[in-house]
């Protein structure tokens, strides 16, 4: 499902990070952030993302100078390639957004939880709440490859009549493209993480937002709502506490920031789904 | 019904039916209490029938020889279409019942079917989208002129029996936190106990006890925390704190072990007896420990709360074997001593015999041979001996571990029949291939790497209907059926034994052999208990049919493998072939001239 680039291109990221670390050296009062440089809603080079904003209010409250090394999210080895490249090399010390209990970087207290939502045209009145909807079985659902989404539609066979999107391994690719297949008619439904659309959705009125709860109807364990976390490097304990009492001590602010760029806050499922 | 004092008293009245062979309910002095109520044949005034949940009627007028004349009776739409699983009460002449979400609740006036009062709670909209398991109800309770109505919504209501009035409400889940409501209520003495689901949303399980008269609470239990928050006493025979202790840090605080099954009472011993469901947390790894008190059998004072012994069937479970499936209390010969007993059969595959009066663990057995995940259970420890390379953890991919997480059973209630000494048990026959629990984060986007595959256990049936024996823990018979039997089970003294199934067949089996004797092809599929009445001399048998939405869609689509699913056998056409949804009470009667 997965592009593969070419070892040359591989070669050629590396070169970037490297540069990329020569511009960024590490010094005592730098709250130090691997980030993607083009990957909105969540981060770019401008700092329009939901996560440049939270990583520029980190910073603030712990009164350091926030400085970036860009690095693609979205590159052959996908996110796990990203930390290995950039967070593991010590070019920076804190990446901003992910689920809490991965295990290949040490997360922070969660900051914010959210859900796999379903996304469809108001108009349409559909009937749905979760997964197990009948109205579902009637109608072309869009998803994003390798997600909870792919596998709940799995199970009930609903991925015969399905559509997928891949904007999280596509580097030029956008979590919007689903809305505007949405749009085009292309699908009826869509089912995506809030946060990679939320911030689009504030734009699209005419689209209805539902919330897809976590489910175990099917036997599985299907779980559509996580708790987030920023996270430091495995082993480094004392970026962990930093951040998570920044997290224990702003967490309005947080909120705030969150909600203002679109990302809609879904009740805590509690950590025993993690 | 087990205890000595009260099998004189069935035997009595068993007596004056012999004797006058046609009941008059009329004539019949009010009981003072539900204990006197439930021993009348004529009625059902507690959902498993009595305080011991045998689920076994003195009724004998439907027998073996006549059964095949069975006939419809009358019957009536719930107006729901959702999975039904609970059973109608009676109460005189008027029949109660409460169908699968929105919960309508309707009194029956037996005399001409008619509808005495109607009422439909206005429910939490949110209450739905953070239900598990479809969106069932398991059944009302009657007590001192009300009827107890669960909500899913977690609101509990009593109504008046006479006009359905509210006459209390009292809020015992919040759905806004994960919590459901999907039991029957039990209503002991002066008191109402009340569950809770919700145990893959991360509650931490409670039971809690409401005035019957005005719906104050009296006591609540949890599942898991300090011994003050399980209710367990100083002088408990048990590891102190062990509901914190077991667990790592904090998670005990959403540690599960919700209250969703049934609840039993032993009025002689004053006790209660229920089981918790699984640890909070999916991935057992994450949750080191014994993960106490979930996955155990509690006895508790009814007065108090206060927890007189609790018996751990699955510590770490790595399955979903919750354990709040029924507890049937029978006093049963073992050894050559008469035991005042508990009979459960476990998700997890054993069936189990304990001395109800202390816990003790007397037999556990597999109650499908086909169960692989323990070899057995240590009766020293009574903890199970499990096979290594079954358990599930993190990073792991485990194949054929049997039972699949639906277990060998599930709160399907059995039935005890003290005549042949047989517990008739519904019962499930999958296995599965657990897929190992990871968080990834594919960029921007988390998931959980989990899968669980169900399918078919050895031998190809998906459930059955056995026979069993609890005094020594062997089956007797076993009648295959095609999809998990996922109804309950009536046996009744004419020595016939009813069950329903999920592809539409309400059947009569010979109690003795499990021979088949009648069946019936009904609306919907059946994941309901069948219950029995008597009304002006005639002996009725009444089903809810209704395999529920997408519920009984679900477990049949559960059953293949789900990549297989993407392009050769869809399963969900497998249990749609067989019936559809729907939600009826059917009723059914000898015609009579038999």
């Amino acid at each position: 499902m997965r592009t593969r680039l070419s070892k040359l291109a591989v070669v050629a990221i590396a070169i970037l990070l490297g540069v990329a670390t020569i511009a960024s050296p590490a010094r005592a009062g730098d709250f130090r952030v691997c980030a993607d440089p083009d990957y909105l809603p969540f981060s770019n080079r401008a700092g329009e993302g939901f996560e440049n904003k939270i990583a520029a209010y980190v910073a603030h409250a712990l009164g350091e100078r926030l400085v970036y090394t860009w690095a693609n999210t979205r590159g052959p080895d996908g996110f796990e390639g990203f930390v290995r490249a950039t967070l593991n090399k010590r070019l920076c010390d804190v990446v901003m957004d992910v689920p809490y209990a991965s295990d290949d970087v040490l997360p922070s207290e969660p900051y914010y939880f959210s859900s796999y939502i379903f996304v469809f045209p108001k108009s349409k009145h559909y009937d749905i709440d979760s997964m197990d909807s009948p109205a579902l079985k009637d109608l072309k659902i869009g998803f994003e490859q390798d997600t909870p989404a792919e596998t709940g539609l799995k199970i009930r066979t609903l991925i015969l009549h399905s559509v997928p999107f891949d904007s999280a391994d596509d580097p030029t690719g956008s979590p919007r493209q689903m809305l505007d297949a949405i749009g085009t008619g292309k699908i009826a439904v869509g089912i995506t993480w809030e946060p990679a659309v939320g911030y689009f959705l504030q734009r699209m009125p005419q689209l209805a937002v539902v919330g897809v709860p976590n489910a175990r109807s099917q036997g599985s364990p299907e779980q559509y709502n996580f708790p987030m976390a920023m996270a430091a490097r495995l082993g480094d304990h004392a970026t962990q506490k930093q951040l998570d009492r920044v997290i224990a001590a702003h967490a309005t602010e947080l909120t705030a920031i969150l909600a203002a760029n679109g990302v809609k806050l879904y009740k805590p499922p509690s950590v025993a789904q993690l | 019904m087990k205890r000595s004092i009260t099998v004189g008293g069935v035997a009595l009245i068993a007596v004056l039916l012999g004797i006058a062979g046609v009941w008059r309910p009329g004539t019949a002095q009010a009981p003072a209490t539900l204990a006197e109520m439930a021993k009348d044949p004529n009625q059902w005034v507690i959902p498993g029938l009595n305080y011991s949940s045998t689920r076994n009627s003195t009724l004998n007028q439907i027998t073996t020889d006549n059964v095949k004349n069975l006939s419809a009776a009358w019957t009536m739409s719930t107006g729901a279409t959702r999975g039904h699983e609970g059973q109608p009460l009676v109460v005189g002449d008027t029949m109660y019942y409460e169908s699968a979400f929105p919960n309508h609740v309707f009194a029956v006036n037996l005399d001409d079917y008619s509808t005495k009062w109607e009422f439909t709670p206005k429910e939490d909209p949110f209450a739905p989208t953070v239900a598990c398991c479809d969106l069932v109800n398991r059944g009302v309770a009657y007590g001192d002129g009300k009827i107890i109505v669960d909500a899913l919504d977690g609101v509990v209501y009593a109504l008046n029996s006479s006009n359905g009035q509210v006459v209390w409400h009292t809020k015992t889940a919040n759905p806004e936190a994960g919590q459901t409501v999907t039991s029957a209520p039990l209503v002991v003495k002066n008191k109402v106990l009340v569950g809770v689901s919700g145990g893959e949303f991360g509650v931490r399980g409670y039971i809690t006890a409401y005035s019957l008269s005005a719906g104050k609470q009296v006591w609540r239990a949890y599942s898991e925390g300090p011994d003050s928050d399980v209710l367990i006493p100083a002088n408990f025979n048990g590891p102190k704190n062990a509901g914190v202790s077991t667990w790592q840090g904090d998670q005990w605080r959403v540690g599960g072990g919700t209250t969703w099954g049934w609840y039993s009472y032993d009025p002689e011993l004053n006790l209660i007896y229920y089981g918790s469901g699984n640890p909070g947390t999916w991935n057992p790894s994450q949750r080191p420990g014994d993960n106490k008190w979930s996955m155990t059998i509690f006895a508790r004072d009814a007065d108090t709360g206060e927890a007189k012994w609790a018996y751990q069937m699955t510590p770490h479970d790595a399955w979903d074997f919750d354990g709040i499936n029924e507890m049937i209390l029978a006093d049963l010969t073992i050894g050559g001593n008469k035991v005042p007993a508990l009979v459960h059969f476990d998700r997890n595959g054993f069936g189990y015999t304990l001395d109800r009066r202390n816990g003790k663990l007397l037999v556990a057995q597999k109650f499908d041979p086909d169960v692989n995940w323990a070899t057995g259970v240590n009766m020293q420890t009574g903890r199970p001996e499990v096979v290594a390379s079954k358990e599930t953890k993190a990073g792991v991919n485990v194949h054929n571990i049997c039972p699949a997480a639906m277990g060998s059973k599930d709160q399907q209630p059995a039935s005890y029949d003290p005549v042949t000494g047989y517990f008739i048990v519904p019962t499930n026959h999958n296995c599965m291939d657990y897929q190992a629990f990871t968080v990834k984060y594919k960029s921007g986007f988390p998931f959980v790497g989990a899968t669980v595959k169900m399918y078919a256990g050895p031998g190809g049936n998906r459930g059955a209907v056995i026979a069993w024996d609890a005094t020594d823990g062997h089956i007797v018979w076993t009648d295959k059926e095609r999809f998990p039997a996922w109804g309950g089970v009536l046996t009744t003294a004419g020595g016939v034994a009813f069950y329903g199934t999920m592809d539409g067949w309400f059947k009569a089996v010979d109690t003795k052999t499990g021979n088949l004797l009648w069946k019936f092809h009904t609306t919907s599929g059946i994941i309901a208990n069948p219950m029995t009445y008597m009304h002006n001399g005639k002996q009725y048998v009444a089903i809810l049919c209704g395999v529920g939405g997408w519920a009984g869609i679900n477990l049949a689509a559960g059953l293949t493998n789900p990549t297989a699913g993407l392009g050769a056998v869809n399963a969900a056409m497998d249990l749609g072939h067989y019936t559809q949804l729907g939600g009826d009470l059917l009723v059914f009667s000898l015609p009579q001239s038999s």
